[in-house]
């Protein structure tokens, strides 16, 4: 989609350039009509002083030289006339030895060029009768200096024009600029939603932004809120479902099965089958996944009460330690990352003799968490299978195995990659490189 | 040892109880947080087991309210909320430790083992030592010498509660308090008895009578 600012830049330059030429035109047209009506009555005029000067003389017909205008004396002066009569002309001093045509009918003509000046000619021709003969006069003036000031005035109008769609035009960026601000600003925001650096739209907005602003802040709060139900439903579910799972597991241990060794060993597998399932599957609902994240995870606030929690249930021998730039906020959702971090620490935890680091790198194109410890570590055969075995490795031994299930749901969603390697310790260093949203 | 279980869920409860109690815990039982709010800040136990899907008050907010109030008991968190936010939560809250429903019984038991040792000092080894004495959680009887002593139920209970508290003079009245739940008549002559039989089985001097002040366990041995 173009840009707005681009498509009413392009909409105002087009019809300006059109009404402008249609309205300069128009007006130069009408201008010099209305110039040419003008000088006509002049012309006629000098028809009508000619006319005059027509007097009988001696040898029939003859012009009084003393009612002619020096004009019509001086080569090339711009003023020319013809008297035709029926079978002779008379031409103007003034002509030289040019000829004036003589014209179709009566009325006014332009666009006559004449002599070595190449001067335009606007004509008046006027049938008369005059002492019983009729005579027709042809007017001439030269309309050369008009027209070169028309054309001037053309030109200058034509800058002045173009000046003036100039400064419409930067006026105009600057006015849909301004306009368009907070759709820009609507857009930035947008942008640090989607990076997490806020979970609500400003809503100090024009009236016409407002319904769209409104209307997705509604949408994130609607998001975050029903996540957050789902997960509570999904937490009374499974409060609901493993209290009686408890009972039955501590039923099956009970002495009141030690006679039947074979009932005890069914119920126990198969128990552990459904408390396997059903977390593994309570865990994945709970994900949040790709919606944008209503709360961000703060390294700083986060990690130390996440190694906290992972020291007290594995112990204080073990020396829990992270490494992360400082203020650095990961884009997603903070419970996700929680389980993604708690799990990977958990399974470190299991099998450290005294170490777990946990590094989280910000890179040009996202991030990347590792986690590393210093036991016994995956030979580097073995790691593929990890993989090659899909989850099956994590779900037939829960608890001593990889915790790396949830972990691989969580990374799968977010578009992620999960490598397995050696650490310095010689143990087992999981990497997971997360892209950036 | 003395220990509040706090859990609505009635059979989970039965079933806890009667473990722990062969365990050789006094259990008291509350299923309502109003309740356990005052009785665990009121009554001297060594552990608190609490549920976080409490009626009444939920279990975090119990755990925060003792907190609040000063008592350092270790609490020990049994819920089906697994998440790691969750955990921290709890953790925040003031928890010690942190087991997730569905568990194995023996799992809990462990769990309590090392956090009743834990706080009160001891490193966490596969038997109780104190005063040249193995005791056996497990199989409830004392090593001494490389040699079984076989003992009873109230003796393992007791002796227990002395190594856990090596060279502290310990009252007849505490005793009382810490070994048996708030149901249990306590007669302080029956105390008397289990602390002769097991000075019959161990030796005179492993359990000391200071008058006027209790008992003195390991005071010579170190």
């Amino acid at each position: 989609m173009r840009s707005i600012q681009r498509r009413l830049s392009l909409g105002l330059i087009s019809v300006m350039v059109i009404v402008g030429l249609v309205l300069a035109q128009t007006s130069l047209w009408l201008f010099e009509v209305g110039l040419q009506r003008y000088l006509e009555a002049g012309l006629r005029n000098d028809s009508e002083s000619l006319l005059v000067a027509l007097v009988r003389g001696p040898q029939g017909l003859q012009l009084d030289e003393r009612h002619l205008s020096p004009a019509y004396q001086r080569p090339f002066s711009g003023h020319y006339f013809r008297i035709d009569f029926s079978d002779s002309h008379w031409r103007s001093r003034s002509l030289w030895d040019q000829d004036l045509p003589l014209l179709d009918h009566p009325g006014l003509h332009s666009n006559l060029q004449l002599g070595p000046g190449g001067q335009r000619l606007l004509i008046l021709r006027s049938d008369y009768r005059r002492l019983g003969q009729s005579i027709s006069i042809s007017v001439a003036q030269d309309y050369t200096p008009v027209s070169d000031s028309f054309q001037r005035m053309r030109q200058i109008g034509l800058g002045l024009g173009l000046a003036a769609l100039l400064l419409i035009l930067f006026l105009q960026r600057l006015t849909v600029r301004r306009a368009l601000k907070p759709l820009e600003r609507a857009r930035e925001q947008i942008a640090q939603l989607q990076q997490g650096q806020r979970s609500q739209l400003d809503d100090q907005v024009p009236v016409e932004l407002e319904p769209l602003v409104a209307q997705i802040n509604h949408l994130l709060a609607h998001t975050e809120d029903s996540l957050k139900r789902s997960r509570n439903a999904l937490g009374n579910l499974g409060h609901a479902l493993k209290t009686p799972l408890a009972v039955l597991l501590s039923l099956a241990s009970s002495d009141k099965l030690d006679d039947h060794p074979e009932l005890r060993r069914i119920l126990k597998e198969q128990l552990e089958q459904v408390q396997q399932r059903l977390n593994r599957e309570l865990n994945r609902a709970r994900l949040s996944g790709d919606a944008l994240p209503g709360a961000l995870f703060d390294c700083d606030a986060e990690l130390p009460g996440l190694l906290a929690t992972l020291n007290m249930i594995h112990g204080e021998h073990l020396a829990l330690s992270y490494v992360a730039p400082p203020g650095l906020q990961l884009p997603w959702d903070r419970e996700d990352l929680l389980e993604l971090l708690g799990n990977l620490l958990d399974n470190a935890c299991k099998w450290a003799d005294a170490e777990v680091r946990l590094s989280v790198i910000e890179r040009s194109d996202g991030f990347a968490l590792s986690v590393e410890d210093d036991g016994p570590g995956i030979p580097e055969e073995q790691r593929a299978q990890v993989f090659s075995r899909g989850t099956r490795l994590d779900e037939q031994t829960h608890g001593h195995g990889l915790g790396l299930g949830i972990v691989r749901d969580i990374v799968d969603t977010w578009g992620g990659l999960l490598v397995l390697g050696e650490s310095k310790w010689g143990g087992l260093k999981v990497v997971i490189e997360l892209p950036r949203r | 040892m003395r220990l509040l279980l706090v859990e609505d869920h009635v059979p989970l409860a039965d079933e806890l109880l009667a473990g722990l109690q062969r365990q050789g815990y006094a259990v008291d039982w509350l299923a309502d947080g109003r309740d356990a709010v005052y009785q665990g800040s009121s009554e001297p136990y060594d552990l608190i087991i609490l549920d976080l899907g409490l009626p009444g008050v939920p279990g975090l907010d119990v755990l925060a309210q003792w907190r609040a109030a000063g008592l350092a008991i270790p609490v020990l968190i049994l819920t089906a909320r697994d998440s790691w936010a969750e955990r921290i939560e709890g953790l925040k809250a003031g928890a010690d430790d942190y087991l997730t429903k569905p568990f194995h019984p023996e799992e809990l038991f462990l769990r309590i083992q090392s956090l009743l040792r834990r706080s009160k000092g001891q490193s966490n080894q596969p038997t109780l030592q104190a005063a040249g004495l193995h005791l056996d959680e497990g199989r409830q009887c004392v090593v001494r010498d490389g040699a079984d002593i076989q003992l009873t139920a109230a003796e393992f209970r007791l002796l227990r509660y002395f190594m856990l508290h090596p060279e502290q003079i310990l009252s007849k009245s505490h005793l009382a308090e810490h070994l048996y739940d708030g149901e249990t008549e306590r007669d302080s002559n029956v105390l008397e008895v289990h602390v002769n039989h097991l000075r019959r089985k161990l030796g005179k001097s492993v359990i000391e009578t200071r008058r006027g002040q209790g008992y003195l366990f390991g005071g010579q041995a170190s």
